[in-house]
């Protein structure tokens, strides 16, 4: 009876530290309407959901590679991930000598990204969540009209290595979140909802016989030139594709009830 | 009979056969000279990996050598490099350099162009060659994201200098931040042989702080939507052509410049001091104009200038709307060195004063211009004169009221020592005057150098001295300074 | 034989274990969550293993499942040992779709009839709440594309957007209705790995065939 009792006991602190065992903290978003940069010049409504305080880092990714043997370098199937992927690390299990334990892991494909938060029970931001989250300055949940917050980010584009840095290192936004700029990019559910050919003088034409439908990258700011670049940068990367400066954070849908 | 027919027979043969031979080749002239003046259709012959230079350098001449395959390899990298001195900037490159590397091809090569993108940029880039015929240049079909590598071939088809640019949206921040360079496709035979060939392209900055406020300065987009640069320079940097960094030449010498314009806002008047282009390709085609002093060089475009150095010397490459030469470092320097050739250039052969109204203080007065003088003045104009000698000579020491300064220049209102003797005060200001002296029961011991002005203007101004702040208005003649030796 | 209480608790504790057993079971992660079914999930896990020959650039390497228009449930493997030839359309589409349909159609036409039983021709939607299996059906009917080389799929909203990630097919929801999406007409070989793209409407189709016919001589 007693060792029964035990086994049950143990079976359940087995079950208790593998769903909790990569606990992250998370800020609580209360959803609401904005107009993106792109696309539709109506609003986008967005629900409440959590989000990562933090980008995921080397040292939450090197857990994820323990238990899940299938995303290391040596095996991942080349369907998931290009030659890039994790090329900074020594070796399948440790990440690079520069690298840091507490900084975002880069190097990582949206395949790789999208099975991480699955596997805590969470999921990729999608392009709209993330921009609603990233519009918020310290004080303000829509800093999008202040020139020094779009002045930080431009200067982030110009700082180079941002990668090197740990999270936590930038400022901590109206939500709670750290690090939406200032240190990688990061992918979204829907990344390939950007529609752009590459050629940007035509992209504003919109080419009708590339995309259907209105394809036209109708900016509705055009000064708003931050954003574009974030837009511009997911339309030129594939699923596959692992890049330095390219990391990612987890999302969790909240039943309405609980916000 | 049957062999008359036979020889016939045979001549006609030959005859038909001629016939042929000859319209076969008339036939085949077509086609070869077809193959020349289409650039599509001329053959390609071998492959060969394309010679890039950094600026201020191009790679060598093709001369005469026939279309090939050429392979490009570009490499995009965003690095912080110097704008000015003490002032730095987050550059976006092709190559490392800005501009970026000179490409060098021949009408009818067939390119074949890797783009790379450095995995530590931020940006995805793309690139816009002017010199391809082609949707976007090659820009929708080079975008890569950082780390990636696109590859694409175009044939070049027109002879020409020409521009290439990133073309990423923004685009007008790209090419802001230094993503531009020269692609050169020379026609058939390749360019006219000359000395000296070298690689410019001039380039608009926008800042956020002002033009040499010092440290690492972003990108103002406000300003270049104003197009109100804070930098054009040659290059992408101020000095980039000046000092250790001057391009040479020798005396005797032709020289040939590749200049580009990247912008992105502004047009260039450019012209080079002490020299005349004796060859303008306007815009970068095939147009020659000759004797050109300044040529225009569009945003996006290019010219090729040629000239003969005749005279050593510094040259100084400028954009002429001279503020932006001035003020804001478009200059660079073409250091010619060798024999000085003084029927063109004599340089400077005498220099002298030049004294248009001897009343001025300077230089000597001689005793012709003197006498051809009014002779006398009237006291009204002897105090008016003297007034403004007197400023002009005497009121820094002596002050505006002749209150002189305290321990170190003596009064002279009231001044007993000027009034005691008219002459002594004409020989202090004719020869000046040194050693201890008191004035008013204060002793001064400091040296008056003497005035160099001419007899009125000492009679003038002793005159106004006199007659002003309680002395005692003596007047003073030109006769009685003379007097005084 | 156990005091009645007792005997409860054990049952009890047995059911708890057998619970918690399966609960350990579905938390370790696995290559891709398929939320339609567990039991889907299981067996493909069992399937991969049989199926170690599926190449690494293979599609089929996506283990979601799909259904076609005649409300049968597939998996991406089970296209293995066809040529399959493939676009992304939603069938409210008014002005491209139409057009990359007819492309499509170009295309069927080009191939010899002898090797048509080789070639799978196949639509994704990507307006799956929109487009059930009955109305992919009744698209089909329209377009007169019911022999058994044509096929419509519709997926989950998520396994959706992970495909058209794998073919590098942009596409995004601009109104209640109305999708944006890159017009691209994918070519596989029998193992699934991807061979050739077409972009654009009404391009010459030439390329596409030859890739076609190249992958056919291998069967």
């Amino acid at each position: 009876m007693r060792s029964l009792n035990f086994l049950l006991v143990g079976l359940a602190m087995l079950l208790q530290s593998s769903i909790f065992s990569q606990a992250v903290p998370m800020a609580n978003i209360k959803g609401g309407e904005f107009v993106p940069l792109y696309g539709t010049k109506t609003t986008v409504k967005v629900d409440d959901f959590k989000m990562d305080v933090y980008p995921v880092t080397n040292k939450d990714f090197q857990k994820f590679l323990k238990s899940n043997p299938q995303w290391q370098r040596s095996k991942v199937k080349k369907l998931f991930a290009d030659e890039s992927y994790l090329n900074l690390w020594i070796d399948d299990l440790n990440f690079g000598e520069g690298q840091k334990a507490n900084s975002p892991v880069t190097g990582i494909s949206w395949f790789a990204a999208k099975n991480y938060c699955e596997c805590q029970g969470k999921r990729l931001p999608t392009t709209d969540e993330w921009e609603y989250a990233a519009m918020a300055s310290q004080k303000q949940a829509d800093a999008r009209e202040e020139v020094s917050y779009n002045q930080y980010i431009l200067k982030w584009y110009e700082t180079p290595n941002t990668f090197e840095k740990e999270i936590g290192s930038t400022f901590k936004n109206y939500w709670g979140v750290y690090d939406l700029h200032g240190l990688v990019w990061e992918w979204t559910l829907d990344f390939n909802s950007v529609l752009l050919s590459g050629e940007s003088r035509k992209d504003s034409a919109g080419d009708n016989s590339l995309f259907c439908g209105a394809s036209a990258i109708g900016a509705t700011d055009l000064m708003n030139y931050a954003a574009f670049m974030r837009y511009a940068f997911r339309g030129s990367v594939k699923a596959n594709y692992s890049i330095k400066n390219l990391g990612f954070r987890c999302v969790q849908d909240v039943p309405a009830e609980t916000i | 009979m049957i062999n008359y027919i036979k020889k016939a027979g045979i001549n006609y043969f030959y005859f038909l056969f001629a016939i042929v031979l000859i319209a076969g080749s008339f036939t085949s002239c077509e086609k070869a000279v077809a193959a020349k003046e289409n650039p599509e259709q001329m053959r390609i012959y071998g492959e060969s990996e394309a010679e890039l230079t950094a600026p201020p350098m191009v790679p060598r001449p093709v001369g005469n050598r026939a279309p090939t395959k050429l392979i490009i390899n570009m490499e995009v990298v965003e690095k912080e490099m110097e704008m000015s001195d003490g002032v730095s900037y987050v550059y976006w490159t092709f190559d490392g350099t800005v501009p970026g590397s000179f490409i060098r091809t021949r009408v009818g090569d067939e390119i074949e162009f890797h783009l790379k993108n450095h995995p530590d940029s931020k940006l995805p880039h793309n690139i816009d060659l002017h010199a391809v015929t082609g949707p976007g240049g090659g820009a929708e079909s080079s975008f890569v994201a950082p780390g990636r590598e696109a590859v694409f071939t175009f044939k070049t088809m027109n002879p020409g200098l020409y521009v290439y640019h990133c073309a990423t949206a923004p685009v007008g921040m790209h090419i802001a931040n230094g993503m531009y360079g020269l692609i050169l496709v020379e026609p058939a035979g390749g360019l006219p042989p000359v000395d000296k060939e070298y690689y410019i392209m001039q380039g608009d900055f926008y800042t956020e702080g002002k033009n040499g406020e010092r440290g690492l300065q972003a990108f103002d987009m406000q300003k270049a939507v104003d197009e109100n640069a804070d930098y054009v320079v040659f290059n992408g940097s101020v000095g980039a052509l000046t000092g250790d960094n001057a391009i040479h030449a020798e005396v005797g010498e032709t020289v040939r410049l590749y200049v580009g314009n990247g912008g992105p806002n502004l047009v260039s008047s450019f012209h080079v001091i002490g020299e005349i282009f004796d060859k303008v390709y306007v815009e970068g085609g095939s147009m020659i104009n000759n004797n050109v002093q300044t040529t225009l060089i569009p945003a996006g475009g290019a010219a090729i200038v040629e000239f003969k150095v005749d005279v050593p010397g510094e040259l100084v490459l400028v954009d002429h709307s001279i503020f932006r030469a001035f003020n804001k470092g478009a200059l660079g320097i073409l250091k010619v060195e060798g024999k000085e050739n003084p029927q063109i250039f004599g340089g400077k052969i005498e220099e002298k004063a030049y004294n248009p109204t001897p009343l001025i203080a300077a230089g000597t007065v001689t005793e012709k211009e003197t006498e051809s003088k009014p002779d006398l003045l009237s006291l009204a104009q002897k105090l008016e004169r003297g007034k403004t000698v007197y400023t002009q000579n005497c009121f820094a020491c002596h002050q505006a009221n002749g209150e002189g300064i305290p321990n170190a220049f003596p009064p002279l209102a009231k001044s007993d020592y000027l009034n005691a003797d008219v002459h002594r005060s004409i020989g202090a200001v004719k020869y000046g005057l040194s050693g201890e002296i008191t004035v008013n029961g204060v002793k001064y011991n400091s040296v008056m150098p003497k005035v160099a002005i001419s007899d009125e203007d000492v009679a003038s101004v002793l005159t106004y001295i006199y007659n002003n702040w309680g002395n005692n208005k003596t007047e003073v003649s030109p006769e009685m300074v003379k007097k005084v030796k | 034989m156990y005091p009645p209480k007792l005997f409860n608790i054990i049952s009890i504790m047995k059911n708890l274990m057998i619970v918690l057993l399966m609960a350990l079971i579905l938390i370790s992660c696995k290559t891709e969550t398929d939320k339609v079914s567990e039991v889907a999930v299981l067996e493909s896990k069992s399937t991969n293993e049989l199926n170690k020959e599926i190449p690494e650039l293979s599609v089929y390497n996506l283990p979601s499942t799909w259904t076609t228009q005649n409300n049968e449930q597939i998996e991406l493997k089970d296209l293995q040992g066809k040529v399959v030839v493939m676009v992304m359309i939603y069938t409210s589409c008014k002005a491209a779709c139409p057009r990359l349909v007819a492309d499509m159609r170009n295309i069927e036409r080009r191939v010899n009839k002898s090797d048509l039983k080789n070639v799978q021709f196949i639509m994704v939607s990507i307006d799956p709440e929109t487009d059930t299996p009955q109305r992919l059906k009744e698209f089909s009917i329209e377009n007169v594309m019911e022999d058994d080389h044509w096929m419509f799929l519709r997926g989950t909203t998520e396994d959706t957007r992970e495909f058209a990630a794998v073919l590098a097919v942009n596409y995004k929801k601009i109104t209640p209705i109305d999708f944006s999406h890159s017009n691209i007409i994918s070519v596989f070989d029998t193992r699934g790995v991807m061979v050739h793209q077409q972009e654009g409407l009404g391009v010459d189709n030439e390329e596409t065939i030859n890739a076609i016919n190249e992958q056919l001589k291998s069967i």
